[in-house]
C-alpha cells in the first residue's frame, strides 16, 4: 500500500482545468456551436401516446423551402440507441423517425430551414393523418394485453423475434432453495414498493451540430457520454464508413444517464444534413427534452427471511418495470437489479424474477445509478422494517449481513461477478452513527405535536466500471494516449467525458503523481473520434477507476521513455534518475541525486530528443478492468415533518464514502452534495405523472417537475461529509468510483427518517406531503 | 426595429423583431453564448444577466425592452483579463462542475453582492432561490458566495 501521506498531487485541491472558460462563459456545450451556412432543424413529434401515420404531406413544408425528411425514407433499419452490451444482450425496437409512434413526443419528420423560426412554421405547415390507438399507460395494464401488442416483434441478436404480452425481456434467477430459506427463517417479511417515473432535468437540453463531409461523410458534436459509440451507430444506421463519421467532444451540461446512449436527435440531424448537404442545427427545448428521456419505473415485491439472531436466510425480489415505449437497455438492466439487490447483503437463498414491460410512455433509461437508488430504497426500507420485527438496532442488522471485503460481488449483474478487495462499511456505519447522535434518535410513536423529527439510516454502493475476470456481455474497456511536448508539458488524450465531477482532472493527477509533474502541464486534449482510441461510455461511475486506470498505465509507459531519453542526456543509467515537479521552473525535472551537473527539464529533453532525432516520447494503451470494486456510501439524515402541511425538511445530513484513495477532495465531497440533492428529490419531490390523455401532465414544464432550490436543502454546517481511509489494490494509486453511490442510499435513509419520525412506513416514491397527511389522517381514523 | 444596448461596455444597435428575445440576440445574433437557455420559461435561472445592474432573466426579456439599456453577461464580468473576485471564489471552492448553471449564478451573485456585501448563508440562499443547479446541491456555491463576499470585505473593494 501507498503512503498517502507521499502523495504529491493526489488528495490535493487543485483548480479543475475546465473551470476556467466555466467560469468566463466561454465553455462551449453542443447547444453553443454554430458553423457558417448551417441550417437550424425541428421535430415533428407525434401528439398521441400511440398512434398509426395514415398519410403525411410534406408539400407545403418543402414549398417554403424546407429540407423535410419523414419516417417513410428512413433506412428501414431497427437499432438500440446504446451499443454497451454484446449483440447476444442487446434488443433493437427504435427507427429514426416513427410512422407507428408510441409516445407522446415521438419524432415522426424532421425540417430544416435557414432560421429556428422557419424551421417551426414549415414544421406546422405538415399535414398529418393519425389512426389514434388506445395506449397502455400502466405497465400492469401493458401485461394483460387487452389492447395488443406495442412491439410485433423486436431485433435481438441480429434475428427477429416475437414479443410477448408486451413484456420487452424477462430475466429470472435462482440460487439455493428459498423456501427452504424461508421455513428455517424466525421472521419472514414481504412488501410492495413503487418508485417514480423521474426526469433527469439535467440543465442542458439535448442538442446536435452535424456538418456533411464533402467525402461523404459526417462531423458532428452532441450531447454525449460516449463519441465512440455514436460513431458507430451512425455507421449501423446509414451505412456510412465509421471511418468518415468524425464524433467531437463538447462539454456537457449535464447529463446523468441520459447521453450513454445516442440521443434521439443524432440521426434525425444526420440524416437532414445527408439530405440538404448543409449544416445542421437541432437542438431541444425543455419541453421536447422531457419527452425524449426518463428513468425507470419499477414495481418491487421483497420478501426477506432472517433468523432470530439477525442472519437473513433467504430472500425473493419480483420486479415489474415500466421502461415506455422502447428498449435502451432494459435486458441488462434486469441483470443488475438482481445484482444490485444480492450485492448489498448476503443471501445464502435467493430468487429473483424481473419483468421489463412495454408502454406508451417516453422511454426509460438510466439516471444516476441505473436502477440501483430504486432497489437500495426498498431494501434499505425493508432492513429496517426487519430489524424492527426482530428487536434489532438497523445498525447492528446492517454489519451483521452486509456484503464486503473478501465476499464475491456482482453489481453489475450475473455477467459481472468479482471479489471485494477493499470495503470501508463499518467505519462509514460508526462514524456516521457518532456524528449524527443516532444512539439518541427518537422512538417512532413517541412524539407528539406539530413538527417530528427523525433519523434514518441508508447504505449502499455502485460499482466501479462494469469490468469483471472474463468477457461476460458487458463492454467495458477504455484508452489513452500521452504524448510530452517540446516545452514539457504532456498531451493527454482521452474519449472519456467529463460530467462535471472532475473525471479528466483527477486523470491529470495521476498522470503528474506518476511521471513527476506539474498537474498545470498536463494537457486535456478536447478530441474526437479519429484521434482517440476506444473508450466504450462515460458511466457506471468508472471515470476515476477505469480511465484513471489507462491514464497511469501510458503515465508509466511514458515515465521509462523520460528515463531512458535523460539517460542518454546526462550520460547515466536510467534507472538511477528520478523526475521531481520543479515549482520554480513550472516543469519536471530530471535529475540524479546529489549531482547539480546531471539534470534537464522534461522542455529541454523533449526539445533534445527533437534535434537528435531520438523520436517523439509518446504512448498509447487500453485496459479492460478485470473487477468493478464498489465503492460503499451510508447516509444518516435527520428531517422534520410538518404534521399540518406534510412538508419534510432535512435538518442534517452526515454522509460517510469510502472511495478508495481520494484524488480530488472538493470535487469528490460534491458528488456527495450534488448526490444527496438528487435523491433527496427523488424521495420527496419528482415525478412525471401522465394525463388522460397519455402526455406529461406537467406538458414540459419546468414549473410542474420540482427539483430543490436553495432553500429546500440543509445549511453548510448541518451537512457532513467524511472520507474513509481505504485503499483499492486493482483501482490507479487505489482509488475508486463515487458519481451513482454519492446517490444511491439516499432515498431509503429518508424513509427510514420520516418512519422514525412518525411511525408511519411509505412504500410510494416520491412521499408527497399529500401521501403524507392522508396517512396521518388515515392512522387517525383508525384510532 | 433598431434598439440601442450599452453590451459589456459596448455600445451598438441591433436590428431585432418586435417579438426577439434578449436571450436570442445575445445567443444568436451576438454569439454570447455564455448566457445559457434552460427552460425559457423563467424557472431556472441560467440565462440570467443583469440590465443596468438588475439581474433579468434573459429568455422572459424582450430585446426591444432593453433598448438604451446596459446589458451585462458572463463574458463582461472579468475585466482587463483579470477575473472577478466571484468567478476566482467559484474555481477555488469547487463551484463549477457540469458549469452550465455557473453563468447564471455568478451574475445572480454579482447582483447580490452588489445589494448587500455581507450576506448571511440565509441571504444568500434567498437570493439564489431561483438559478436551479443539478450537479452540487448548491453547498459549493454558497461557500464560493461567502467566499468571493470576504476576500472584497478585506480588501476594502466596493462595488464594480
Amino acid at each position: 500500500m501507498a503512503d498517502h501521506n507521499s502523495f504529491h498531487f493526489l488528495g490535493k485541491k487543485t483548480i479543475r482545468k475546465d473551470g476556467l472558460a466555466k467560469v468566463l462563459g466561454a465553455e462551449k456545450y453542443a447547444s453553443d456551436l454554430s458553423i457558417p451556412g448551417m441550417l437550424y432543424a425541428r421535430v415533428l413529434k407525434s401528439p398521441f401516446p400511440r398512434a398509426r401515420v395514415k398519410s403525411i404531406d410534406v408539400s407545403k413544408s418543402e414549398g417554403m423551402g424546407a429540407v423535410v425528411i419523414t419516417f417513410i425514407e428512413m433506412p428501414r433499419i431497427r437499432f438500440c440507441p446504446r451499443l454497451v452490451s454484446t449483440p447476444e444482450a442487446t434488443y433493437k425496437d427504435w427507427r429514426v423517425l416513427s410512422g407507428n409512434p408510441l409516445y407522446v413526443g415521438e419524432p415522426i419528420a424532421a425540417v430544416a430551414s435557414e432560421s429556428e423560426e422557419d424551421a417551426q412554421r414549415a414544421l406546422e405547415a405538415i399535414e398529418v393523418d393519425f389512426e389514434v390507438l388506445e395506449p397502455y399507460m400502466n405497465a400492469l395494464d401493458s401485461l394483460k394485453g387487452g389492447e395488443g401488442l406495442l412491439h410485433e416483434n423486436v431485433v435481438f441478436n441480429e434475428k427477429e423475434i416475437q414479443v410477448e404480452n408486451n413484456i420487452a425481456c424477462r430475466l429470472e434467477i435462482t440460487e439455493g432453495d428459498v423456501q427452504k430459506g424461508f421455513s428455517e427463517s424466525d421472521v419472514v417479511i414481504e412488501r410492495e414498493f413503487r418508485t417514480n417515473r423521474r426526469y433527469h432535468n439535467q440543465l442542458e437540453n439535448k442538442s446536435v451540430l452535424v456538418s456533411p463531409e464533402v467525402d461523404g461523410g459526417v462531423s458532428l458534436w452532441s450531447t454525449s457520454q460516449t463519441i465512440h459509440n455514436t460513431r458507430l451507430l451512425l455507421h449501423e444506421i446509414f451505412g456510412i464508413p465509421v471511418s468518415k463519421i468524425r464524433v467531437h467532444k463538447a462539454a456537457l451540461g449535464g447529463s446523468f444517464g441520459s447521453s450513454i446512449q445516442t440521443n434521439t436527435i443524432v440521426p434525425i440531424a444526420v440524416a437532414l444534413a445527408l439530405k440538404a448537404r448543409r449544416p445542421i442545427k437541432l437542438s431541444y427545448t425543455r419541453e421536447e427534452d422531457m419527452r425524449d428521456h426518463s428513468s425507470y419505473q419499477m414495481i418491487f415485491r421483497m420478501k426477506l427471511g432472517a433468523k432470530k439472531d439477525g442472519k437473513l436466510q433467504a430472500g425473493e425480489l419480483n420486479m415489474i418495470m415500466d421502461i415506455g415505449a422502447h428498449q435502451v437497455q432494459a435486458y441488462p438492466l434486469l441483470g443488475c437489479v438482481v445484482g444490485w439487490w444480492v450485492s448489498l447483503y448476503k443471501l445464502p437463498n435467493l430468487r429473483y424474477v424481473g419483468k421489463a414491460v412495454y408502454t406508451n410512455k417516453v422511454p426509460s433509461c438510466a439516471l444516476r445509478g441505473y436502477g440501483n437508488p430504486q432497489t437500495t430504497w426498498a431494501t434499505e426500507s425493508m432492513m429496517d422494517e426487519l430489524a424492527e420485527a426482530l428487536g434489532m438496532d438497523p445498525l447492528d442488522l446492517r454489519l451483521k449481513n452486509y456484503i464486503g471485503k473478501g465476499d464475491l460481488f456482482w453489481g453489475q449483474g450475473p455477467t459481472v461477478k468479482s471479489i471485494i478487495n477493499s470495503c470501508g462499511v463499518e467505519e462509514i456505519l460508526r462514524r456516521g452513527a457518532e456524528l449524527i447522535g443516532w444512539e439518541n434518535r427518537p422512538k417512532p410513536f413517541a412524539q407528539r405535536g406539530r413538527f417530528r423529527r427523525g433519523i434514518g439510516l441508508g447504505r449502499g454502493y455502485h460499482t466501479s466500471s462494469a469490468g469483471s475476470p472474463i468477457p461476460g456481455t458487458v463492454i467495458d474497456y477504455t484508452g489513452a494516449i500521452l504524448k510530452v511536448n517540446e516545452d514539457g508539458t504532456l498531451d493527454y488524450i482521452t474519449a472519456m467525458m467529463d460530467q462535471g465531477g472532475g473525471t479528466l482532472d483527477a486523470h491529470a493527477k495521476i498522470i503528474s503523481e506518476e511521471i513527476g509533474v506539474p498537474v498545470d502541464n498536463v494537457n486535456v486534449v478536447v478530441a474526437d473520434t479519429q484521434t482517440t482510441v476506444y473508450d466504450v461510455n462515460t458511466h457506471a461511475s468508472r471515470g476515476v477507476y477505469a480511465g484513471g486506470g489507462v491514464a497511469l498505465m501510458v503515465a508509466r509507459q511514458v515515465k521509462a521513455k523520460i528515463l531512458e531519453f535523460a539517460g542518454r542526456a546526462l550520460e547515466a543509467y536510467p534507472h538511477a534518475l528520478k523526475i521531481r515537479p520543479d515549482e520554480e521552473l513550472g516543469q519536471a525535472v530530471i535529475y540524479a541525486e546529489g549531482l547539480t551537473s546531471k539534470q534537464i527539464t522534461l522542455g529541454e529533453l523533449a526539445s533534445m530528443a527533437r534535434v537528435k532525432n531520438w523520436g517523439t516520447i509518446a504512448a498509447v494503451e487500453s485496459l479492460r478492468p478485470g473487477s468493478c470494486p464498489p465503492h460503499f456510501t451510508g447516509y444518516f439524515i435527520e428531517v422534520e415533518v410538518d404534521t399540518e402541511t406534510g412538508k419534510v425538511k432535512p435538518l442534517k445530513v452526515v454522509a460517510g464514502a469510502d472511495i478508495g484513495t481520494v484524488i480530488n477532495p472538493d470535487l469528490a465531497a460534491g458528488q456527495i452534495h450534488g448526490g444527496f440533492a438528487m435523491g433527496w428529490s427523488m424521495a420527496i419531490l419528482e415525478d412525471t405523472p401522465y394525463s388522460e390523455s397519455g402526455d406529461l401532465l406537467n406538458q414540459g414544464m419546468m414549473t410542474d417537475y420540482k427539483t430543490p432550490t436553495t432553500l429546500d436543502l440543509p445549511k453548510l454546517d448541518d451537512f457532513k461529509v467524511f472520507f474513509v481511509e481505504t485503499y483499492e489494490p486493482s483501482g490507479p494509486f487505489g482509488a475508486k468510483g463515487i458519481g451513482e453511490g454519492a446517490l444511491n442510499p439516499v432515498a431509503g435513509a429518508v424513509a427510514n427518517a420520516i418512519y422514525n419520525a412518525l411511525g408511519i412506513r411509505f412504500y410510494v416514491l416520491p412521499m408527497t406531503p399529500n401521501m403524507i397527511l392522508k396517512a396521518l389522517k388515515d392512522r387517525e381514523r383508525i384510532k | 426595429m433598431k434598439v440601442e444596448l450599452t453590451i459589456n461596455r459596448r455600445k451598438g444597435i441591433f436590428e431585432v423583431e418586435p417579438n426577439e428575445l434578449l436571450i436570442n440576440l445575445l445567443r444568436e445574433k451576438i454569439r454570447l453564448t455564455g448566457t445559457k437557455y434552460g427552460c425559457g420559461i423563467g424557472m431556472c435561472g441560467a440565462c440570467t444577466v443583469l440590465l443596468d445592474g438588475e439581474p433579468v432573466l434573459a429568455c422572459l426579456t424582450l430585446a426591444v425592452d432593453a433598448d438604451g439599456g446596459e446589458v451585462e453577461t458572463i463574458e463582461g464580468v472579468a475585466r482587463e483579463g483579470k477575473l472577478d473576485d466571484l468567478q476566482e471564489a467559484f474555481l477555488e471552492e469547487g463551484a463549477v462542475q457540469c458549469g452550465y448553471c455557473t453563468p447564471g449564478f455568478i451574475m445572480t451573485a454579482k447582483a447580490l453582492l452588489n445589494e448587500n456585501p455581507s450576506p448571511s448563508e440565509d441571504e444568500i440562499r434567498g437570493y439564489l432561490k431561483g438559478n436551479y443547479c443539478r450537479c452540487t446541491g448548491y453547498v459549493n456555491i454558497i461557500k464560493a458566495v461567502q467566499r468571493a463576499a470576504e476576500k472584497r470585505k478585506r480588501i476594502g473593494k466596493q462595488e464594480i
